[in-house]
Order: C-alpha cells, then structure tokens, then sequence
C-alpha cells in the first residue's frame, strides 16, 4: 500500500510537469487543443494502470509522450483525417499508413524532442486566443499549461466547480469550431497575442496575490504558477524584453509575500512591512529579470516599468530609505507609456513623499472630477493621507470617511475607519 | 468566524423553471458570490448537482445500505451553498437577504462549529 500511494505522488508530480508538453505534442499532431488534452488523459490513466505494476519508468515523460502520440495516431487513422493531414504531418505520414512500431514512435519522439519548445509556445498562445473571454483564457491555462485539475481551478478563483468545468468545454468549442490554428502568431501578429499572453499570467498571479491568510492553499499557491509560466515563458521567447519584464515583476511582488499580512491575517502596507521578511533569492531573481529586460531595450514596456518601481522598494533597506524622487520619475515615464488617471494618482503619492504634501495634493485634486476615479476609494484615501501631513485634520477625516464608505473590502474599510478616528 | 449559507429548494422547482431560466438564476448567484469575493467575505461556493445524480448510505449493523436519487419522500434538498467569514450571524443573516436564492428558495444560515458543542 504505501509503494501505491508513493506512485500515486510520482505520477501527480510527473503530471503537474509535464502535462503541458505532453498536450503541446500531441496538439501539433491532431490541431485540436481539446482532443490533445483528452489524449493526454488517456496516457495519464494509461500511467495509472501500468505504472503501479511496472514501476515508474526512468523517463516518464517520454513515456507519457510516446502513450499519448499512439494514442493521437489511432484516433487520426480512425477519423480518417490522414488523407488530409498528411502534408501538415510531415514527416508522420509513414507513420499512418504503416502498422505502428514501437521504436519508430520512439524515433519521431526524439527527433521532435528538440519541437517541444515551439509546441509548449503554440500551446500558450492557442490557450490565451484572442477569441476567448479572459475568465476562459485563465482557466484554459491553468488546465493546459499549469497541469490544474477543474476542482483545483475552482477553489483558486473561488467559483463553483460546474462554473470552471463549463468555461473550459466552452472555450475549446470555440477554438475548435473557429478552427484555430496550432501555431505561434506570425511577426505582424505578435506584439498584441503576447500582449494577452501576459495578461492572463498576471491576472493569474494577482488573483493568488489578493488570497488572504483563511483562504484555501490553492489560492496562494497561484502566484507560483503565475511565476512558474512566466519563467517557461522566458525561456521559450527569451528575445521580449516585456515578457522578461513581467517575471521580474512578479519575482518582485512575490518576494514581499511573507510580510504582507500580519498575525491577524490582516494586510500590511508596502511602507509599514517588516523588510527582513522579505525573500532575497526572489529579490535577486527579480533584478536579473529586470536587467535582462533593459539589456533588450525594454525598459519602457508597462511591466517594465512596473518592476523598476518594485525594485525601488526593495532595494531599499528600510522605508525611511526609499527613493522616492526616482519612483516620481518613474510614474512620469508610465503616465506617457501607459497614461490613466490611476497611474496619476500613483504619481501624486510619490510626488508627495519627493517634494512634500502641498505638491503631491496639487495632482490629485486636479484628478477630482475624474469620473473613472468616482467609485475609487483609493483617491479619497490618498487625499485623505496628504492633508493629514498638513496639518489639515478635520478634511482629513472627512476623506478617510468617504474611503470606507467607497471600499466593500471589510479588511480596508476597517483600516481606513481606523485612521479617520485617528485624526482628531 | 466561519458561517455557512445553505440553499434549500423545493424538489422540483429546477425542472419547473427549466434549463433557461435555470442558467439566468446561475449566472445571478455567480455574480452574489463574485460580489462577496471582492469584499473578502468568501471561503467557498458550490452549486449542487440535483438529487438524481445523488445517493444515501446508512451504515447499521455493519451493513451498509444506498439507496439511489431521487428519494421518493423528499420534499426539499440542498441545492447549493456559501461558505462566508464574517463576525455574527447577523452579518450572514444580512448577506443571505442579498443573496438571490432567497427570493426562490430558503436560505439557512448555520454557524460553523463542532457538533458535540
């Protein structure tokens, strides 16, 4: 029995990596993500069964790859699909036409080894098609590209389970039935599809981010996939500076994960966070990430930009110490590149901490009648927070107070009630 | 502190309202649960599948009995549930009013606890 249950944890792990190639490979032979997925469960229960018996094989990757491209050849043969697919198959097509053997599977294997990395970036980039509603891209790649079961998906976004299944069959109906094509998006094509690559990556990440300390460990566990994505995806187009620039961001953000709350499970600011529970490997690992970035010229993509101002923080050794002229500077340059009235806001905060309160208030009151910022409690907050600094108590309070109104955040409405009836 | 919303229908109101009406009432309660996601207030959420892809078992004497769905004598069920974090039960009691089912079913409120207390 525990042999058993040790199989069972080596299959789950083996599965969690290598489910995404797997489903890559076998895509690029049926041009079908959904029929490619099916395949790759066959090969899964094919390991569940034989495995337990036979022991898990030295390269079980290979062995799942090899299960599920017999499987992919049968089904071709059955749908008749060979005659027309023979040109796109390529070098399958004696494949097809002769009775399958063993060692010549295990050649196609091999010499497709080398493909596994274009097929993984044809499987991200069909799994966050353009075609697709965001909530479907997300749910799409966790399943096909981060290995996540539905019920897993479910409890990280904390949706029904009937929800997450219902998302996926749609979304590969709709790839199927508008006969999308497997492959990575051509030159003209390819700024805007990475664009929504990355997208999903860090919506991904920020739902992870937002779990708080109560939630279901699938929740945080998010952000490593987040992470885990980006960093394959560096390594498969390392040439874009913006996908580079993402991961650093997220390497950043992550770094911070274990000074975010406190004992309560209550959110701590970015400013009021003890540093030294802040992870250096993450740090470090976010610099180079950023470097690689600049290095390809990149550093005025929006994640770029977005990593410099996290780097600002963390290199700073304690709060007191932050560089707040540069961040200023910063936010000046994401207000051309990125321009909304947020990003403004954002400015107006470091504006306050370079050259004072007085300054910092001039750009946010000339954001007042911004109606995208209406329902945003975040203005009042920081309005809230530089008229405090002047001196100016009872304003003060009156923005804190139209804050927590504006948040349905009970943790923030807390916090901000807090600092109203701190301000006498 | 930890309450659950549990949704107790009338069996047979699902094939009453039919599969249309079925999906509106659906995306109605998934966009309550989004709600209570972005104020920080949910822990989970299910939608329950109805009594016929269900079963019972009863475990007496040592022997244990199923007995498959839909039961003959049931007059409500399950349908669904919210599991919140709020501090009293008048807080759940004033999210089970918003919550949508309530207008067509019954929303019990239960606290989460042990159940020798």
């Amino acid at each position: 029995m525990a042999t058993l249950e040790a199989t069972h944890r080596a299959i789950d792990a083996v599965w969690r990596i290598e489910a995404a190639k797997v489903i890559a490979g076998v895509a690029r032979m049926v041009r079908d993500v959904g029929l490619a997925e099916e395949l790759a469960q066959d090969a899964l229960v094919a390991a569940l069964e034989h495995w337990p018996k036979d022991g898990v094989p030295d390269n079980p990757g290979a062995w799942l790859m090899r299960t599920a491209k017999n499987r992919a050849l049968d089904r071709l043969r059955q749908e008749s699909l060979h005659a027309k697919k023979h040109e796109e198959l390529g070098a399958d097509l004696e494949a097809l036409q002769a009775h399958v053997e063993p060692d010549f599977v295990d050649a196609l294997v091999e010499a497709s080894a080398d493909d596994i990395g274009d097929d993984l970036l044809r499987l991200v980039f069909t799994a966050c098609h353009p075609l697709l509603a965001t909530e479907a891209r997300v749910a799409l790649t966790l399943r096909l590209l981060g290995g996540l079961a539905t019920d897993e998906i479910a409890r990280a976004f904390l949706v029904p389970e009937a929800t997450v299944a219902q998302r996926i069959v749609r979304a590969k109906r709709t790839l199927a039935a508008a006969k999308v094509p497997f492959e990575v998006p051509d030159a003209s094509e390819r700024a805007p599809r990475l664009a929504s690559v990355l997208e999903v990556v860090y919506l991904i990440f920020n739902e992870g981010y937002s779990a708080t300390a109560g939630d279901d460990w699938m929740r945080p566990a998010l952000c490593d996939e987040a992470l885990r994505l980006g960093r394959v995806l560096a390594g498969l187009v390392p040439g874009e500076s913006e996908v580079h620039g993402l991961v650093a961001l997220m390497e950043l953000q992550a770094s911070r994960a274990h000074a975010r709350l406190d004992a309560e499970g209550h959110p701590v600011l970015l400013l009021e966070q003890d540093r030294s529970r802040w992870d250096p490997l993450l740090i470090r690992r976010g610099f180079v990430a950023l470097e690689r970035c600049r290095s390809l010229g990149g550093s005025r993509g929006p994640y770029a930009l977005q990593a410099a101002l996290a780097a600002c923080h963390a290199e700073a050794r304690e709060a007191a110490a932050t560089d707040w002229p540069r961040i200023a500077a910063l936010y000046a340059v994401l207000a051309e590149v990125t321009p909304s009235p947020v990003v403004e806001l954002n400015r107006a905060v470091a504006v306050g901490m370079a050259e004072g309160p007085q300054a910092g208030l001039a750009i946010v009151d000339a954001l007042r009648d911004e109606p995208s910022l209406a329902r945003y409690h975040l203005l009042p907050t920081v309005r809230g927070d530089l008229l405090a600094r002047l001196g100016r108590a009872g304003e003060a309070r009156a923005e804190f107070e139209r804050a927590a109104a504006l948040t349905r955040n009970q943790a923030e409405r807390r916090l901000l009630l807090e600092r109203a009836g701190g301000t006498a | 502190m930890a309450y659950m919303l549990m949704l107790v229908e009338p069996v047979g109101q699902r094939e009453e309202r039919g599969v249309e009406a079925g999906k509106l009432v659906y995306d109605r309660m998934l966009g309550f649960a989004e709600a209570l996601k972005q104020r920080g207030l949910l822990r989970g959420v299910e939608s329950l599948a109805g009594l016929e892809k269900g079963a019972r078992l009863q475990v007496r004497d040592g022997t244990a009995r199923v007995l498959d769905g839909p039961f003959a004598e049931a007059k409500e069920m399950v349908g669904g549930f919210f599991l919140l974090d709020v501090a009293t039960l008048d807080e759940a009691l004033a999210l089970a009013a918003e919550c949508p089912a309530a207008e067509w079913c019954t929303v019990e409120v239960r606290q989460v606890g042990p159940c020798w207390a």
